[in-house]
């Protein structure tokens, strides 16, 4: 392997910090540990597997035909068919980028104590700028080191020593002791945290900037299995320590503010700082990420010129277009929307229209006159059809209960 | 006309798929926009051929419906930034088709096709300083 393929790596393990865990995961993990401690780690390793396939299938569609998924999309299948899930994809574009906004602010908040909605103008400002100014490998490179700080929960889990035997059964679906509407919602939220779904778009973009080829097809296999697994890790061991932490204590998080409380046992001093530092990271990572991929999707869509390492002079819509994106999901956090409360609805609302972005994507990926050799194989498409279809039914039973029953 | 045969095409061109739809770039290269339309010339007692690609909004909210046409045309007018609602490129400007791209022999800049990115860039990028990915370029 010579050393632009172990770095694309870090491509992997961008899209992992980034797309897999934020603020999506920091929400739902800490909440379900809490609540029903390790019981729900099931809908996450579920969710991680089927994310893991679809990564594979986007960075291989990738590498074999050297487009990225809109760009392909929109071709093969054409503009009437793709408008739909490009207005779907938008939307989650859209709620994911406010959801990720409100969490650098909120870690922004919980470091200086001034008011959420303050932050969202600096934020998007900064956020903006790293975009205008950086290329797509500085983008890269800087968000997966700092990333690594999110490893402090997997710290913390280990040094809570929590007990193997349990964590083991929690892999296996059991049906709730209690609150049976809400342990749904969570499971569905869970999966729609580990599956958000702009993500495997964003994946074929990032690879078409980063110019794979057909060599690229192991690599890649490697990526998406160490990318995926490592933000799998960490969203597990905040389900972990939130159950060892949190419930023990009977604190529900209702806020950010309980969730914060989690690392403070294993790291006394450092632990609320750590858990802000953590947050605040991920949340850019993944800010940036959405951002990116909202302009990728549109720019390709209508096939504008588009790339992270052209001038904006030489790309203007693409760059205005991520520009008002990032102002538009800033309005959500400036009017005083909770942040809390906005990730946990797009988690589910993720989970819910991820068949309408799915099924273009499985379509392209069965044409052999596009991808020959690379088209999927039996084991990609039962595996993909079996999951996507086990999500939307748990997603539309249990997101009408939790809107009755939680008024 | 000169067209180069690529192997994922085969002799037959299949308009829908590997024509309608697809990335059109000018002879730099530079990305500049997708083929939203294909208008055919019908000929008295010979079968109809291509006569040009179409680009444009206007093309594209037609296929979606006729009153979305208008209403995006009406914008169009109202905005006065794009001058023609629709760019045709005649079928003669086609120097190649790949499985990636349809290249034309056109300046991007120069066509319809590039009024808003040209508006945008002189209007809304030249007024937002530090514009350039500072020397990070290779």
């Amino acid at each position: 392997m010579n050393m632009k393929k172990a770095a694309t790596l870090a491509l992997g393990i961008l899209t992992s910090v980034g797309g897999f865990f934020d603020v999506g995961n920091i929400a739902t993990s800490t909440q379900a540990g809490a609540v029903y401690r390790l019981q729900l780690l099931w809908p996450l390793v579920f969710g991680t597997v089927l994310m893991i396939f679809l990564v594979e299938m986007s960075g291989r569609f990738a590498a074999a035909t050297r487009q990225a998924l809109p760009d392909a999309i929109r071709t093969h299948l054409g503009f009437t068919a793709w408008l739909f899930p490009f207005i779907i994809l938008s939307l989650v574009h859209f709620l994911v980028l406010g959801a990720e906004i409100g969490g650098i602010c909120f870690a922004l908040h919980l470091i200086t104590g001034l008011p959420v909605p303050f932050w969202a103008l600096p934020v998007s400002v900064l956020l903006w700028l790293f975009l205008w100014r950086s290329t797509f490998g500085a983008i890269e490179n800087s968000s997966s080191l700092l990333g690594l700080i999110t490893l402090a929960f997997v710290v913390a889990a280990w040094k809570h020593h929590p007990p193997v035997g349990q964590i083991l059964a929690g892999v296996v679906p059991t049906l709730p002791h209690h609150d049976p509407t809400r342990y749904w919602f969570m499971a569905v939220s869970l999966i729609g945290a580990a599956i958000t779904p702009y993500v495997f778009y964003f994946y074929s973009s990032g690879a078409v900037e980063d110019e794979w080829d057909e060599s690229y097809v192991g690599v890649n296999r490697a990526v998406s299995v160490i990318g995926m697994g490592f933000g799998s890790v960490i969203a597990l061991a905040a389900i972990v320590v939130s159950a060892v932490v949190l419930a023990p204590r009977g604190i529900q998080v209702d806020d950010y503010h309980q969730a914060a409380l989690v690392l403070t046992e294993a790291f006394p001093f450092w632990g609320f700082v750590l858990f802000a530092a953590a947050m605040g990271i991920a949340c850019l990572g993944a800010a940036v990420e959405v951002s990116l991929s909202m302009a990728y999707t549109t720019a390709q869509t209508f096939g504008w010129n588009w790339g992270e390492n052209l001038d904006p002079r030489e790309d203007a819509r693409f760059s205005l277009t991520y520009t008002g994106a990032i102002l538009a999901s800033a309005l959500l956090i400036l009017f005083g929307v909770d942040p809390l409360k906005l990730t946990l609805l797009t988690m589910a609302v993720n989970a819910a229209v991820l068949p309408f972005i799915a099924i273009p994507f499985l379509l392209l990926m069965n044409d052999r006159k596009l991808l020959g050799e690379h088209a999927n194989g039996w084991l990609s498409n039962t595996v993909t059809v079996v999951t996507l279809a086990l999500a939307l039914v748990l997603a539309v039973v249990s997101i009408p209960l939790m809107i009755v029953g939680g008024s | 006309m000169a067209m180069k045969a690529l192997k994922d095409l085969t002799d037959d061109l299949e308009l829908a798929r590997d024509v309608l739809d697809k990335q059109v770039v000018d002879r730099d290269e530079i990305k500049m926009g997708r083929v939203d339309g294909l208008v055919l010339e019908l000929r008295d007692g010979k079968p109809p051929r291509i006569d040009s690609i179409e680009m444009g909004g206007v093309v594209l909210a037609e296929r979606i419906h006729p009153r979305l046409a208008r209403w995006v045309d009406g914008w169009r007018r109202r905005l006065k930034v794009r001058k023609t609602a629709v760019y045709r490129v005649p079928w003669s400007a086609v120097q190649e088709i790949t499985p990636y791209h349809i290249k034309v022999d056109v300046a991007a800049l120069e066509t319809p096709a590039f009024d808003w990115e040209r508006w945008l860039r002189d209007h809304v990028i030249a007024h937002i300083p530090a514009a350039a990915k500072g020397g990070a370029q290779e």
